[in-house]
């Protein structure tokens, strides 16, 4: 099967409508051609409604970061899509949540950049910045639609794409990615043998790399079985998360609906316990509290 | 018991535990889930480790005058503090409770009185995501960001960074979302360590047994120069004490604007940040230094914090 890793662009041009990608216009910006060139952005029609785009260019290097090349999000690249989610914010301002125009991120990303010159910066504002922008646009009756179409490893998937409505993903024949780091570099920093991680990895959800791990835990919402599907499952969800928010129901989408979908499907069940027992205890003593 | 003494004690080497009750005003810190809920993880003895009682993280609730005060307190001891499902949960369920504090007194009175709008304190001790429960780990990571954007707008969050393993990972970007940052010249943040950088990009982009490197890029003294940290104090619980009391006395409208994401504006001043770090290029965070008016640099690391406070040039802030 033909895989999609590195070719964020052509899945852009799989999923919307025919001709209506314009690169680096959203809302009221035109974003320069070559600031943060790993990350795309800009403006596409889907099923002849406003989408914006989020993606990543996993063949572009940037040349002002010697770190950021092939799908790593550098700090323009951070800033630049919190820049197309803001000015996303902005156009629809005053339209109704059911004209909200959605976002949609396209998946394939190894990380976040690790240098010595993002670390003085701050990377990890770059990177929360984007992400903060993200659950504003959710919060205000956006629908954010991620689709993984490659890498979705560690930061670079908290950075681009979990904070999303959905998460939608392909399936592992097709070379699809998602874990926090590989099984060796683990064994190496927890002095855990490679063999014994290597069993667990074979049925624990929780520690296991893999799109059906993530599935089981409620990280993902759907696997699209193959990438000519993508278009139509993504405008299906983009209706449903739509649907929920039009009706005030913001918090059955999104990382807590994620949460409780972990218990769902049986592979974080834990969380739910730990919530329970926290909010029995509180309500026993919130007197003494909160006059 | 003399709790003077124990406020004297450095910051850098209190526990978890100490840390949270400390922060609160004396008798008034209730720990929630605390060990004798015999709540521990699942995950690590299939990898033949040991638990803990808390997982790694102290969670209550306290007051501050007549303020409800949310603790969260990470104990760098255990597996470096990094979060598992339990942790992470832990930490989610101190923000729906506070969130709920603040909009059951909106419910009740129709307004939230400044002095009684419930607090967050985060005391970070963590390199972030928990290796044995990875998966598990990186999902609470994107639970808390979405539950510190719900506070925007509602109650305060305070990042409060002095502890041994500092705060990096996915937690470096979670402190980062939260509305002030207090640290010790100790504190350490980031986003990727250094040890990991040594590792990707090799030991001539950072050379990671070098302490001195560490601390002038990721240490207090450098974020507060860099405007990330906006409270710089002694290593003492007193100092850190001192702050969050100083920070919480002001209106909520103020503390939002400690800030430095969160808004469109916010991002537009650190773009051009990103800007200058592409024209500088610095080798070491001195180079930066210099740039805002420090003639020596290499002397900031070296002055009494007192010293350092009154001599240090700053990053002029473009959003007031």
């Amino acid at each position: 099967m033909e895989q999609m890793i590195g070719r964020g662009r052509e899945a852009i041009t799989m999923i919307v409508d025919p001709d209506s990608f314009q690169e680096n216009q959203v809302g009221g910006v035109s974003f320069p051609a070559d600031y943060g060139p790993g990350a795309v952005v800009g403006t596409a029609a889907l099923e002849q409604q406003p989408i914006t785009i989020l993606a990543i260019d996993a063949q572009a290097v940037n040349p002002r970061f010697p770190v950021v090349y092939f799908g790593i999000i550098g700090m323009e690249e951070a800033y630049k899509m919190a820049c197309a989610v803001y000015e996303t914010i902005q156009a629809d301002r005053q339209k109704p949540v059911s004209e909200k125009r959605p976002l949609l991120l396209i998946v394939d990303t190894p990380g976040n950049a690790p240098g010595k010159v993002e670390e003085i910066y701050g990377m990890n504002k770059a990177t929360g910045a984007y992400q903060l922008a993200l659950a504003e646009a959710r919060k205000c009756g956006h629908a954010v639609i991620a689709m993984v179409i490659g890498r979705a490893i560690s930061g670079g998937f908290l950075c681009h794409g979990l904070q999303a409505d959905h998460i939608l993903a392909l399936p592992k024949a097709y070379g699809t990615m998602i874990h926090v780091m590989p099984l060796t570099s683990i064994s190496r920093i927890t002095k855990i043998d490679v063999e014994q991680l290597e069993v667990l990895s074979q049925e624990n959800p929780v520690f296991a790399a893999g799109v059906d791990f993530f599935y089981q835990l409620g990280g993902v919402e759907e696997i699209v079985p193959d990438p000519g599907r993508m278009r139509e499952r993504i405008t299906a969800h983009i209706a449903e998360v739509k649907a929920l928010k039009s009706e005030g129901s913001f918090d059955r989408s999104g990382p807590w609906s994620r949460g409780e979908l972990g218990a769902v499907r049986g592979g974080r069940r834990t969380r739910k316990a730990v919530l329970a027992q926290m909010e029995s205890e509180f309500s026993a003593i919130a007197d003494k509290y909160i006059k | 018991m003399n709790t003077d003494g124990l406020m004297e004690m450095s910051f850098y080497s209190a526990t978890a535990r100490r840390r949270a009750s400390q922060l609160v005003d004396p008798g008034t810190f209730s720990e929630l889930l605390a060990p004798n809920d015999r709540l521990v993880s699942p995950h690590l003895p299939e990898l033949g480790e040991a638990v803990s009682f808390d997982d790694g993280v102290v969670t209550g609730v306290g007051r501050i005058g007549a303020r409800p005060v949310f603790l969260i307190s990470q104990e760098g001891r255990f597996i470096g503090g990094a979060v598992g499902e339990i942790h992470g949960a832990k930490m989610v369920g101190i923000f729906r409770l506070a969130l709920q504090a603040y909009e059951t007194i909106l419910d009740r009175e129709g307004r939230v009185p400044e002095e009684r709008r419930p607090a967050i304190l985060i005391s970070f001790d963590t390199g972030g995501v928990r290796l044995h429960e990875a998966n598990a780990g990186l999902l609470a990571h994107a639970e808390i960001m979405d539950m510190i954007q719900e506070t925007k707008g509602k109650i305060p969050v305070i990042s409060l960074i002095g502890s041994k393993v500092g705060c990096f990972g996915g937690m470096g970007f979670v402190a980062a979302a939260t509305d002030v940052i207090v640290m010790s010249s100790l504190g350490r943040l980031g986003l990727t360590g250094p040890e990991v950088i040594e590792q990707e990009i090799g030991k001539e982009e950072f050379d990671a047994s070098d302490k001195s490197l560490i601390s002038r890029t990721t240490g207090g003294r450098h974020r507060y120069i860099m405007q990330d940290c906006n409270v710089l104090v002694d290593d003492t619980i007193r100092a850190f004490r001192r702050a969050v009391e100083e920070i919480l006395a002001l209106p909520y409208e103020e503390i939002c604007h400690y800030r430095r994401i969160g808004t469109y504006p916010l991002v537009q001043e650190q773009m051009a940040l990103v800007q200058q770090a592409a024209e500088l290029m610095p080798g070491d965070s001195m180079d930066v230094w210099r740039c805002y008016g420090n003639d020596e640099p290499e002397l900031l690391p070296e002055w009494e914090l007192s010293e350092f406070l009154c001599a240090v040039r700053r990053r002029p802030k473009e959003v007031p």
